[in-house]
């Protein structure tokens, strides 16, 4: 059997999963300040007539990662900064910077050395002024680490106390800024990430569950809780993959659907290609400051069902719906002040919640202001909201199409896609994916169990994986930016170095792919792995070939475990 | 939402859907829409010709009518640069070539590794393909547009529209294309590749903007080490076009041109500047000519906008020039220049050079600090301006100064030496092609207008020789100019010497090529 629970904002949502279909789900409010206590309520409710060595696998998501940098309840770091040439450092504004000299190259080339002094001086003042963790972090330091390393052991030998994160074992990716951001933040919520995860083992051990437990992470893939703790912030955002995965097992195979997630205060959009979940080209943005973490491509938009309807007179006269931005508490029905989509969604006999009573009167004020009847006012409500969502469908799909492309085949590739499904999961879908679908010309879904989408979502995840092989043949090493080790090519058995071919690359790349798996214990998944990219470019010295740089990116992208039984289940 | 944004702009502003329709046109793949217009072929019998003289008899009476063009948005308090970065890894001429797949490729591995484009002062762009029909608006290609601009061309040229685009609506304050193949070299007549050129992709985007958003005054400063020659041969008889290049004189580099006595056509003299550089000059030299001649020259000018061809083998490690000018000075250029849009050409030290020259660039387009890049070599102080070079240079700026003040008068005493016709003969040599081409080129001294442009080449290689005639209408050209060039064409169709004939009439926005072997005429 199978648990999956995610720990939202609002509810804690929970579903036990028995030979691939759900048996039991649950819903309960989050304490805020007290996820724990939520997580186990949803997760007792849900087990408690299951004996514990019936349980295969706990996943879960969680915002403590998300919660812990909103509230800024996060630890101090001292970035230790190693810019290089380029864009003047003064710029950046990261807090707590040391600067350093030293400068790497883009092959990875020393172009200045470090300078040995200056490194003793900053560790020195980096303990006087009471930090306890640093992040070192060199321009280029994922094509050769050295200098990274260097500055650790230096801190080891005079500090032995302080707690260090190297930027190259964070990302291998290209881009620096983020790489500093995603190494100080990773340091700066390990720790009480660490007690977190803590705090659940020791939970789960009360309930004598020993099943592995695994958590989300952002591009919707699994990672056993242990492992996780390397990693901490690529935890974040794992509701939105939550949901995103669960409308991926609730909706036809290799279709190209629209998820959209209405909450109380917003909407999360997300996209599904030939069923293949959409992540952004580029990392999440987190706390203000854009990082290397993998996430889906989410579209937040401030519509929700207890969004505040407002009517808005125009220059001209005209009386005219609004509908958001805020949130004023629940929605008229429910006990609260104002009139909401909710309350209109109410009256047109949509969705049934709180008192149509309430509801009703809502409403009315509403149509006085306007000018109009009961019912239209509540279609006008309804249809703004509708085409609000619409709208920022559409944009996001034109946002895709317009992504930059840096080769042939791509400008001649017809980005072109419109939704076939919209899929409705959440608690405020209900009632306004009719809308939109129409709107959208495509079919509206609202899944069995879509209320507790995500925690599906949770519970039939399976792990994802990455790996960026950079090969120099001219300098003759290879490195995989995930691992921030260079390797001597002659340790990869290529043979002629000079005579290396593009599918040597790659098969090299499959196997430190499947090594990386095991390691990971998730090698049963080696077999899902993908090549994402797959290039070669010759060195070329005066008007001879040199040498030649290969890059090769798999991973082993988001899906479903095979114990899920997948059908339409709308 | 930038697509959104415009369009709706484009309503706001021609009051009508116009700028709508437009917009939905460009959208259609540019690919799709090229072939479509190579299809589009007519007719193949003997007596074409003459339907064809009727029908253009009565497409005459519409005239420039046809399309009202947009006008370009204001673009005070627009804060973003574009950036079109498109290193087309997957095209070289061959494979050691200096131009050849990874030449941007460490200049992609900085300037990402920079995180340039998660700037919020930079502005990303998708390229798209130019369309057939930009091409010909520029070139008599040599057999057909397809055999001259394959695919990474029209990228290139595309995605020079695209920011042009982006810049009239305002949706940026400037723009860098780094793009390539580059284009510079390219001139009217394409017969085939030139200084790694095919197709000019700045000439491509003036005359697309100034058919688009009725401009008409624009200056390019080339800034590349080679001359920019195709640039200067295309814009040779228009005065609302100057054209400016500084590059290692001509006497000791490729293309063997750019000396100060080239001035421009009868009409335009003084709108094409050429300051040839001694070898090694290094930043010094060049602000110096930037500052002391340029950019008064420009200021007098009043360009409606100002393009720069942004070569980067100046730069002292560039292994097929031999200046001295560094990352630091060509961020300081471009930051004194404030061209409206700069283009990249040629920069061939693509490990030593590129990736710090091009982070400059672009910081100095954002307004950003640049003080921090520099090449690992670099010393401040490490090339200092030779007495002799320096005098060299203030001659010759002194010269220039001279002829731009008494460009009216020299315009004047030359009209008065030709007739109906100006006409002159060249030479040119296709170095990557090894194509001799011979050229006659005739200007009608219209007195209403810069007058229409014929032009009969023969170009011989080692196989088979061609020989071409081409009609060029300028956009601002006079209703008598646009008649008798017309006339000039449909007269052209029935001689055998020629291969094929080409028609291009900018003010009718009008484009066709003949073959005279197939008598096929495509009309783009």
């Amino acid at each position: 059997m199978l648990i999956g629970i995610d720990v939202g904002g609002t509810t804690t949502d929970a579903v036990l999963i028995r030979n691939g279909e759900v048996c039991s789900a649950a819903k309960v409010s989050t304490e805020p300040g007290k996820l724990l206590d939520s997580l186990l309520e949803a997760l007792d409710a849900i087990s408690k007539d299951v004996p514990p060595e019936q349980l295969e696998r706990v996943v879960f998501s969680t915002t403590v990662i998300t919660n812990l940098i909103a509230e800024g309840k996060t630890d101090r770091v001292a970035l230790v900064l190693i810019p290089g040439p380029g864009i003047n450092p003064e710029s950046y504004s990261f807090p707590d910077s040391f600067y350093l000299k030293g400068a790497m190259d883009y092959r990875g080339r020393e172009i200045q050395p470090l300078d040995e002094t200056e490194i003793r001086k900053t560790v020195d003042l980096i303990r006087e002024s009471g930090f306890a963790r640093a992040a070192i972090i060199s321009k280029f330091g994922q094509r050769n680490p050295s200098h990274e390393l260097e500055i650790g052991e230096i801190f080891r030998e005079i500090y032995p106390g302080c707690k260090l994160e190297l930027g190259h074992t964070v990302s291998g990716k290209l881009n620096f800024p983020r790489r500093i951001a995603t190494a100080m933040l990773a340091s700066a919520t390990r720790e009480r990430y660490q007690e977190f995860v803590e705090k659940i083992r020791k939970a789960l051990e009360e309930r004598k569950i020993r099943a592995p437990v695994f958590i989300l992470k952002a591009d919707g893939g699994t990672l056993p809780v242990e492992k996780s703790i390397e990693f901490p912030v690529e935890t974040i955002f794992s509701g939105p993959a939550a949901s995103m995965i669960g409308a991926l097992a609730l909706t036809p195979q290799g279709q190209t659907s629209v998820v959209v997630d209405i909450g109380g205060t917003t909407t999360d959009l997300a996209l599904i290609l030939s069923g293949k979940p959409l992540l952004a080209s580029k990392g999440a943005k987190l706390g203000g400051f854009l990082t290397h973490v993998r996430a889906f491509a989410v579209r937040s938009i401030a519509v929700g069902g207890d969004s505040v309807v407002r009517v808005r007179k125009t220059d001209t006269g005209k009386k005219l719906i609004t509908v958001g931005p805020d949130r004023a508490g629940p929605a008229y029905s429910m006990g609260g002040e104002e009139t909401t989509p909710t309350d209109a969604l109410n009256v047109l006999g949509l969705i049934k919640v709180g008192d149509p009573e309430r509801a009703s009167e809502a409403i009315k004020a509403t149509a006085s202001c306007l000018g109009k009847s009961e019912t239209e006012t509540a279609s006008l409500i309804v249809e703004k909201a509708a085409q609000t969502i619409a709208d920022a469908v559409n944009e996001m799909f034109l946002e895709w199409e317009q992504e930059p492309a840096y080769r042939i085949w791509e400008v001649l590739q017809e980005k072109k896609a419109r939704p076939q499904n919209v899929v409705g999961i959440g608690g405020g879908a209900k009632g306004l994916i009719d809308g939109i679908a129409k709107k959208l010309d495509a079919r509206p879904v609202i899944p069995e169990y879509a209320e507790v989408g995500n925690a599906i979502g949770a519970a039939v995840a399976r792990p994802t994986l990455t790996l960026n092989l950079h090969i120099d043949t001219e300098q003759k090493i290879y490195s995989v930016a995930e691992e921030g080790e260079i390797v001597s090519l002659s340790a990869a058995n290529l043979g002629n170095f000079n005579k290396i071919r593009l599918e040597e690359a790659e098969t090299l790349a499959s196997k430190l792919l499947r090594e990386r798996a095991e390691n990971f214990g998730i090698s049963e998944y080696a077999g899902e792995a993908e090549i994402v990219n797959s290039e070669v470019f010759n060195v070329v010295n005066g008007w001879y070939t040199s040498g030649r740089l290969f890059d090769v990116d798999m991973q082993i992208p988001a899906g479903l475990i095979p114990a899920w039984k997948r059908r339409e289940k709308a | 939402m930038k697509l959104g944004l415009g369009k709706i702009r484009d309503v706001l502003k021609t009051g009508s859907g116009t700028g709508a329709q437009e917009r939905k046109k460009e959208q259609v793949e540019g690919r799709n829409k090229a072939e479509k217009e190579e299809i589009l072929k007519v007719g193949n019998e003997e007596d074409k010709p003459e339907n064809e003289g009727n029908e253009m008899e009565l497409k005459k009476t519409g005239l420039e009518a046809k399309e009202r063009p947009l006008s370009p948005a204001d673009r005070t308090g627009t804060e973003k640069t574009g950036l079109i970065f498109f290193p087309a890894f997957d095209w070289a001429i061959s494979p050691t070539h200096p131009e050849r797949e990874e030449r941007l490729l460490y200049t992609r591995d900085q300037i990402f590794e920079e995180g340039l484009m998660d700037l919020p002062e930079i502005a990303e762009y998708k390229p798209r393909l130019a369309e057939y029909r930009d091409v010909a608006r520029v070139h008599f290609c040599v057999p057909d547009i397809k055999a001259q601009a394959t695919t990474p061309h029209l990228i290139a040229a595309g995605s020079c529209l695209v920011l042009g685009d982006a810049l009239m609506k305002a949706e940026v304050k400037n723009a860098f294309a780094l793009v390539r193949p580059p284009g510079h070299h390219a001139m009217t007549v394409a017969h085939g590749n030139r200084g790694f050129c095919n197709i000019n992709n700045e000439a491509i985007l003036v005359e697309y903007l100034r058919k688009k958003y009725g401009i008409r005054r624009i200056a390019i400063v080339d800034t590349d080490v080679h001359h920019g020659d195709g640039t200067q041969e295309i814009f040779y008889n228009d005065p609302d076009v100057l054209f400016i290049s500084f590059h290692q004189d001509g006497r000791t580099l490729y293309p063997g041109s750019g000396f100060i006595s080239e001035l421009g056509g009868p009409k335009a003299l003084g709108t094409t500047i050429n300051i040839p550089l001694p070898p090694g000059t290094p930043d010094e030299g060049i602000l110096y000519v930037l500052d002391s001649l340029v950019l008064p020259i420009l200021e007098d000018f009043k360009p409606e906008l100002v393009l720069n061809s942004a070569g980067q083998d100046n730069h002292y490690t560039d292994p097929l020039a031999n200046m001295r000018f560094s990352a630091q000075g060509y961020a300081k250029l471009n930051e004194k220049l404030a061209p409206d849009m700069a283009v990249l050409e040629g920069g061939y030290a693509i490990q030593s050079a590129l990736p710090y020259v091009n982070t400059g660039i672009i910081l100095a387009m954002a307004g950003l600090d640049y003080s921090c890049v520099r090449e690992p070599d670099f010393k401040p102080g490490m090339f200092v301006q030779a007495a002799r070079d320096r005098k060299v240079l203030e001659e010759t700026v002194a010269a220039q100064l001279e002829n731009w003040e008494n460009r009216d008068r020299l315009v004047e005493a030359e009209v008065t030496k030709h007739g109906d016709f100006y006409s002159r003969r060249k030479q040119i040599f296709y170095d990557t092609d090894m194509i001799q081409e011979l050229q006659e080129e005739r200007i009608r001294m219209c007195p209403d207008c810069q007058g229409y442009k014929t032009i009969d080449s023969s170009a011989h290689r080692s196989t088979n020789d061609s020989r071409i005639f081409g009609i060029s209408v300028p956009i601002y050209a006079c209703g008598n100019c646009q008649a008798e060039a017309r006339e000039e064409y449909r007269k052209r169709l029935n001689l055998p010497q020629y291969e094929h004939v080409y028609l291009q009439d900018k003010k009718q926005d009008e484009y066709r090529a003949y073959n005279s072997r197939t008598k096929q005429e495509t009309i783009y």
